[in-house]
């Protein structure tokens, strides 16, 4: 996933460096980023530390899977938001642009489908979804309009775009709360209807992993094609083994995460089951939501890494003017940027008002600043150039776990907000620490 | 090319003063019968203004919210032309210091009295006390301006935290309880809690009541409190008995939460507002209260005290008016509304008042004798 790629030298035998002698050298033999390894133990200490603090409750199956829902809007919409920053811009509008869409998308399927399809239309959920994509599409195409070709500031535009589209959010039910939303868009934001259930949760699990390994032996392939240096087979061995495991143990602990009790009774009603005495362990899987953030970040991910469009994006942000001056068409690549923005929010604003069964004019508010921690966490640098889709989801986890832990101690919210914004701070003096000290 | 640019820049020009415009513009409005007030009629800020001459200035925090546009400036709109006077308003954005601007500028508009939705009740107090140096009534509309010179209006809302506490500790006298505050920075959070106390104080003590959860909500954000709901549930394994919600927005976010557990409509929650959403829960059942604050009744008591004291009555001859001790330590000169618990037993009066109707309170109602 890493992005900063390591440039081939071709003078090296095809079968790798010599065995490594230290274990730096055996670290950078396996080219795993360091940065995200380390993200990942600071997201274990943090697990493993609120597991203890709350009395055993953080790494249960049922709080992991609450976690893993609470953390998919701010996911999806940071595996954009690492494209805007990486082209040097910023969207500050991100927050009231979810309140923009959401609460036009609560209204379109609250008020304006049912007086022609009537309540519980099996299509409404696809048109609904369908209108609010477009809508974040125009959205973010104007924004990216007038900072690419009117060359004013991303962060003036955005700005603007904060203001005003709070401002349409609220004109458009006059502060109303829209609600209840469609019985099938509700799936969308999870709950005990919207997930997989055990057998296809499962069944993901294992074209996850098959894509894996599928990736590394292609990887493989190519490399020995190309003449560029072969990581050791050990190595490759370990990431497919280990990256399997990552996927089912993950799959396991949502199948571990069984139907309420109250709402399994109700299903054993409805279907004439009589009551077992262990009582009914119905296993909720993978739920819609966190589907929907993996996809966007393995799409993101391959868009920034494999797709000209991603390639322009990271020449823009490491220098602008040869990237103009090379024939990109820069202003024409920063609008596209936005407009995959606006899409991810839109998708983003479903999950969201899906999630609540409502939507009400000061929905996102502030959660523009959780995407741009999240993607700084993630390792993505504000002088643009640099940044990783999967670091920028990990570091929506990260921002989430920290939440999520401190209400589950209890901790009230004015501390809570100390807290995030501390670590904040901290996760990015870290991060340019260790850079300054690699490029010496 | 050069065209094309140029139209981007007027759009953003738009686009910057349109934000502008709808956040912090000031707005002027003439009430019928106050059309000939111009710029060259001296404001009489002493005693005994003619009604003729009466202009009441409004100053609002912001119009984020259902209720400020809906039902409390037409309401106090009514009240001061029913008196013969001039509406002036003005809309600070959710901004402390644009709202001082604010008030300043209704002054030399040449208000005769004030009426303040404070958006932050000790930022205000500079502007208040010069408006009161100046010999400008001012009023503290539902929000609490530490100036006991100022007069309070609002609805008791110790007194809402109670008719909420109520409603559930009749439910459930004993048994574990969560709490779900609004904004920490908002004194009516606090106000509410008090109210709370008040009612489920002694079972507290006592050990019948136990509260596994309370928290503060950053701006009421209701997709924040199903968060928190979902994180107490779970701490709590599912074993809580009742939700004390400050208000309607929340206690949407609490039952999502509740649903996604199979608990809605089995654990009681309360909430405050009249949301037309949260009365629609109330006749589902998976809300069990929520106190409404008639709005129209606050605006219309602001408008009658602004035409007395613009005629000149002193602030402790206003019809109807008490002493409230205040947090910060004042003797308030208060008008305290009472608000209403509204529960399954008597949805009708907010149908009856034409707050919402039949088929908004029973969308998805079968089994209530008001949706027949």
């Amino acid at each position: 996933m890493s992005v900063t790629e390591v440039p081939p030298s071709e003078t090296e035998q095809l079968e790798g460096p010599p065995p490594p002698r230290s274990f730096t050298a055996l670290i950078r033999s396996t080219e795993i980023d360091t940065r995200m390894l380390g993200m990942m133990a600071l997201l274990v200490v943090i697990w493993v530390g609120f597991h203890f603090m709350s009395g055993g409750t953080f790494l249960t199956p049922r709080n992991l899977w609450n976690l893993s829902v609470q953390f998919s809007p701010v996911a999806i919409m940071a595996t954009g938001m690492v494209l805007i920053i990486v082209s040097r811009n910023i969207d500050l509008s991100v927050g009231s642009m979810l309140g923009l869409i959401g609460m036009s998308m609560a209204v379109v399927q609250a008020e304006i489908l049912p007086t022609y399809l009537g309540f519980g239309h099996p299509a409404t959920w696809i048109i609904v979804l369908a209108f609010g994509l477009v809508l974040g599409a125009l959205v973010g195409m104007f924004q990216g309009f007038v900072v690419a070709y009117a060359g004013v500031p991303a962060f003036i535009v955005t700005l603007g775009g904060l203001l005003v589209w709070r401002g349409v959010a609220w004109s458009l039910a006059s502060g109303r709360t829209v609600a209840p939303m469609d019985s099938t868009f509700q799936l969308l934001g999870g709950g005990s209807r919207g997930s997989l259930g055990a057998l296809g949760s499962w069944i993901v699990a294992g074209l996850v992993s098959a894509g894996i390994v599928a990736y590394l032996a292609y990887d493989r392939r190519q490399r020995r094609r190309y003449g560029f240096t072969l990581r050791p087979r050990w190595v490759v061995i370990a990431l497919g083994v280990g990256g399997c495991l990552a996927v089912f143990g993950a799959v396991w602990v949502m199948n571990s995460y069984y139907l309420p009790e109250n709402l399994a009774r109700q299903i054993a009603e409805q279907r004439g089951i009589a009551w077992p005495e262990a009582g009914l362990q119905i296993p909720l899987g993978i739920s819609y939501p966190v589907l929907i953030a993996m996809g966007a970040m393995l799409v993101m991910s391959f868009i920034a890494n494999r797709r000209r469009f991603g390639r322009y994006v990271f020449s823009i942000g490491g220098n602008p003017e040869a990237a103009e001056l090379g024939g990109i068409n820069t202003r024409w690549t920063v609008v596209k940027a936005f407009m995959v923005m606006g899409i991810l929010v839109a998708v983003a604003a479903a999950v969201t008002i899906a999630r609540l069964n409502a939507a009400t004019s000061g929905l996102g508010t502030l959660s523009e600043l959780y995407v741009i921690a999240a993607a700084v966490i993630g390792g993505t640098s504000l002088s643009g150039g640099l940044g990783t889709v999967s670091g920028a989801v990990l570091g929506a986890l990260v921002m989430q776990s920290l939440q999520s832990g401190m209400v589950l101690m209890r901790v009230d919210a004015p501390l809570q907000d100390i807290v995030v914004g501390i670590v904040l701070v901290i996760a990015v003096a870290v991060d340019v620490y260790y850079r300054r000290r690699s490029t010496r | 090319m050069k065209i094309r640019k140029s139209l981007l820049v007027v759009a953003i020009l738009a686009l910057v003063a349109a934000a502008c415009g709808g956040e912090a513009g000031t707005t002027t409005t003439a009430g019928d019968a106050g059309t000939t007030t111009t710029a060259g009629d001296a404001p009489d800020t002493t005693a005994g203004a003619g009604a003729e001459d009466i202009i009441v200035g409004v100053s609002w925090n912001n119009y984020n919210e259902e209720r400020w546009a809906r039902w409390d400036e037409p309401s106090i709109r009514e009240a001061l032309e029913a008196g013969g006077a001039t509406y002036i308003s003005s809309d600070a954005g959710s901004s402390a210091e644009q709202q001082l601007t604010d008030v300043e500028n209704l002054i030399s508009q040449g208000a005769d009295v004030l009426i303040i939705l404070a958006q932050d009740g000790t930022a205000v107090l500079p502007a208040v006390q010069a408006a009161l140096e100046q010999g400008v009534p001012v009023i503290a509309y539902d929000r609490l301006i530490e100036d006991p010179g100022a007069l309070y209006i609002t609805f008791d809302n110790i007194g809402v935290g109670r008719l909420q506490a109520e409603v559930i500790y009749d439910m459930v006298p004993s048994g574990n309880y969560v709490i779900i505050k609004g904004d920490s920075g908002d004194a009516n959070a606090d106000f509410l809690r008090e109210g709370f106390e008040q009612v489920i104080g002694d079972a507290v003590a006592a050990g019948d009541i136990e509260i596994v959860g309370e928290s503060y909500t950053d701006n009421w954000d209701p997709a924040l409190a199903q968060t928190q709901m979902e994180q107490f549930l779970t701490q709590a394994n599912n074993d809580v008995q009742a939700v004390l919600s400050e208000n309607d927005g929340m206690a949407s976010g609490v039952v999502s939460a509740l649903e996604a557990q199979g608990l809605a409509g089995e654990v009681p929650v309360s909430g405050q507002d009249g949301d037309l959403a949260a009365l629609n829960r109330v006749a589902l059942g998976t809300q069990s209260v929520s106190v409404w604050k008639d709005a129209r009744e606050l605006g219309k008591a602001a408008g009658e005290a602004a035409i007395a004291m613009a005629r000149g009555a002193a602030i402790g001859d206003v019809p109807g008016v008490v002493q409230f001790d205040s947090p910060g330590g004042n003797s308030m000169t208060s008008i305290l509304l009472e608000p209403i618990a509204i529960t399954q037993d008597n949805l009708n009066l907010v149908v009856d008042a034409g707050w919402i109707t039949i088929e908004q309170v029973c969308q998805g109602v079968t089994s209530l004798d008001i949706c027949g």
